[in-house]
């Protein structure tokens, strides 16, 4: 078995240690025996149905934001992204990433920046920047993260959060969620990186992408992930 | 009379913090003096003939202690903070520390004053410093949490540049695109330094950048040992030996042989001055982990590197990498106090990889061992890395790590730890009897 990693704008939205995430889906199936592939799309990259099983879509400085938040929608892989995930490719995305996939972003001054409108949720600028270490309670057990946003995101209707706050601010400060998910799309506010200390989450990707593009049920092999409880343990004694 | 009062106040709480050991004395008493007197500050650096500012996201310790040793040796009086104090707070208690108080009211005498600052408090500062030449070493992300991001740093040093009269020197790295950046802003001239063909890695080199005024080429990385490199003026070419390892260094040096001649300084003995240069603490130190043990000298050596953001890191891993034998064994500290940054998602940008990759330690003894209060983090980064890591080598107190990674060894120890793990190092190997405590070192 073979899996392509989509790590969108990899370039401009990856300085927040973000690639941490890339680093432990590829690991984790290269344990298995799975192959991978991690493709970077950036600015003047084309993107068609299929070229990325499970896609990564990380944070950035607003300047990068601004450029990729305008690709997204110039080169027409906003709506292709969108189109996957109807479909069931999952996708990770965190913080920018997050908000770009989102319906708009209202910053302080000027008119509203248009999303992706992949996940119901909205984000306002702020004058809070909600920093400090995260957790939360979600479908996958305790999820453990950093966050450094000052953006506020707001989930509409009938929409699923993540999860909800334990330990810190998540999307907005006040609603007690944290992220959004929509089929098996994931976006959120957790640094960290995210993945390598939540092994069970990495792993329902990976199970994902492969369900989705070999069209049948497949199990994971069980890994040695002690290491990985240590670490996520020891950080839910010590901020949750 | 409100300076006046503020040093003698100032004065005052450095004796009572040094005499309870509360502190290094290096921050306290200049808190409590600004107070009183908040012009403190430009007040006390116009009785320095000339002042120099350094600042960037790595190697401003290093610098300005290097720039320092030059001065010294060409005759100057020098004046400068102490390590790490590199707010505002800092300078004042430096200031403060140095000024003798008599009838007359107060003096302070000295040829030079080499300002390390921390690239947020440098926009407030600067302009009461009166600065002769400002140095920008780099921008790096680092500690996201704490400075923002690398866009807002560069936005507001230019801010800063654009009110600065314009015959002050302002030195930049050339081979970084963001210092760069910074001609912009100036109204007078911005002169550039940089390495030919070796470039250092990281996420703001510069390609491209245009004739650079002050080279250094002809590079040779000489292991632990040091380096040695040909630098290129206007008018000569200085051949330099660096007791330093590690490209970072190079540009670390450069920064500061060229500072010294923008001052003026004698460089044509500058070869023979760098090699009696010592480093700061816990930046590649070498120290000697068993002292009273006379049965073998050579036997467990240490070297200490201090690792803070991800670029800084990857340049440490790539200059000990090489040099990492079958016996050697590393000890990694991560910490995530404030003076760390309490985001660690940062060990996942740098790239741990490199040891892996380029040692030569792939068989013998090759143990690892982390600590700190993010220990586990690093050991799960480690494993991602390719290291087989296991619980045992998981020690979060660092004394506990020291002494297992001491026990038996039979090479080289590298202790890489993050700023306040290397405050608590120094403290602990003080009490071993290794090394100074760091209040007594010399500035």
């Amino acid at each position: 078995m073979k899996i392509t990693i989509g790590y969108l704008y990899a370039d401009l939205m990856n300085i927040y240690g973000d690639t941490g995430n890339i680093i432990a889906l590829k690991k984790r199936a290269q344990w298995r025996g799975i192959d991978v592939e991690v493709k970077n799309i950036s600015v003047g990259d084309k993107l068609k149905k299929g070229d990325a099983d499970i896609f990564f879509f990380g944070g950035g400085q607003d300047q990068a934001q601004s450029i990729v938040a305008s690709d997204l929608e110039s080169s027409g892989k906003g709506k292709i992204i969108k189109a996957e995930i109807e479909r069931g490719v999952p996708l990770l995305s965190i913080c920018g990433g997050y908000q770009l996939l989102g319906e708009y972003y209202k910053p302080h001054k000027g008119p509203k920046l248009p999303g992706t409108e992949l996940f119901p949720a909205y984000t306002l600028a702020s004058h809070d920047r909600m920093i400090g270490n995260l957790v939360i309670n979600s479908m996958f057990g305790t999820l453990v993260g950093f966050e450094n946003h000052s953006g506020k995101t707001y989930l509409k209707n009938k929409v699923s959060p993540l999860g909800m706050v334990v330990k810190g601010w998540g999307n907005n400060g006040k609603d007690r969620t944290e992220g959004c998910i929509y089929k098996n799309a994931v976006g959120c506010y957790m640094h960290g990186s995210l993945l390598p200390k939540n092994p069970k989450l990495a792993d329902w990707f990976l199970k994902k992408a492969l369900e989705v593009k070999y069209g049948k049920e497949i199990e994971l092999e069980p890994l040695d992930d002690t290491l990985e409880l240590q670490a996520h343990n020891s950080a839910v004694k010590r901020f949750g | 009379m409100r300076l006046l009062t503020a040093i003698l106040f100032g004065k005052t709480i450095a004796l009572i913090s040094k005499f309870f050991k509360i502190g290094g004395g290096s921050a306290a008493p200049g808190l409590y003096a600004l107070k009183i007197n908040p012009a403190l500050v430009s007040d006390l650096s116009k009785q320095v003939k000339k002042n120099v500012i350094i600042t960037g996201t790595n190697g401003k310790t290093t610098t300005s202690r290097m720039l320092a040793h030059l001065a010294k040796e060409a005759g100057l009086k020098v004046i400068r903070n102490h390590t790490g104090s590199n707010l505002e707070r800092g300078i004042a208690s430096t200031l403060i520390q140095h000024s003798s108080l008599n009838l007359g009211g107060y003096r302070t005498k000295f040829d030079l004053g080499i300002w390390e600052l921390d690239e947020a408090a440098f926009n407030s500062v600067a302009p009461k410093l009166n600065p002769d030449v400002i140095v920008f070493l780099n921008v790096f992300r680092d500690q996201l949490d704490r400075y923002g991001e690398i866009d807002t740093v560069v936005k507001k040093w230019c801010g800063t540049l654009k009110n600065l009269p314009a015959g002050t020197k302002v030195l930049v790295n050339g081979d970084d695109q963001n210092t760069l950046k910074l001609a912009q802003c100036f109204k007078g001239k911005v002169q550039k330094f940089g390495v030919k063909d070796y470039k250092i890695k990281g996420e703001s080199t510069a390609h491209n950048q245009g004739k650079l005024d002050f080279e250094a080429t002809n590079i040779r990385l000489n292991g632990l040992k040091g380096s040695a490199f040909d630098l290129h003026t206007t008018y000569k070419i200085l051949h330099t030996t660096l007791p330093l390892p590690g490209l970072y260094h190079v540009y670390d040096a450069l920064a500061a042989i060229t500072c010294a001649s923008l001052l003026n300084l004698p460089t044509h003995r500058i070869a023979d001055t760098l090699k009696t240069f010592s480093p700061a603490f816990g930046r590649v130190e070498k120290i000697n982990l068993n002292p009273t043990s006379h049965r073998n000298p050579t036997s467990e050596v240490g070297y200490i590197f201090l690792i803070k953001n991800p670029a800084g890191a990857t340049q440490v891993f790539e200059t000990i990498a090489p040099n990492i034998k079958p016996d050697d064994r590393l000890l990694l500290a991560l910490n995530d106090n404030l003076a760390d940054g309490t985001d660690v998602s940062w060990i996942w940008d740098a790239d741990f990889e490199v040891i892996q990759n380029q040692s030569r330690a792939k068989s013998g003894d090759n143990t690892i061992i982390v600590s700190g209060s993010r220990a586990h983090d690093l050991a799960v980064r480690l494993k991602y890395a390719g290291f087989s890591v296991n619980s045992d080598d998981i020690q979060p107190d660092l004394k506990s790590a020291l002494k297992q990674a001491r026990a038996g060894l039979k090479g080289q120890l590298f202790i890489l730890p993050t700023y306040t793990a290397m405050l608590e190092l120094q403290s602990i190997l003080a009490k071993f009897g290794i090394k100074k405590h760091y209040w007594k070192e010399e500035v």
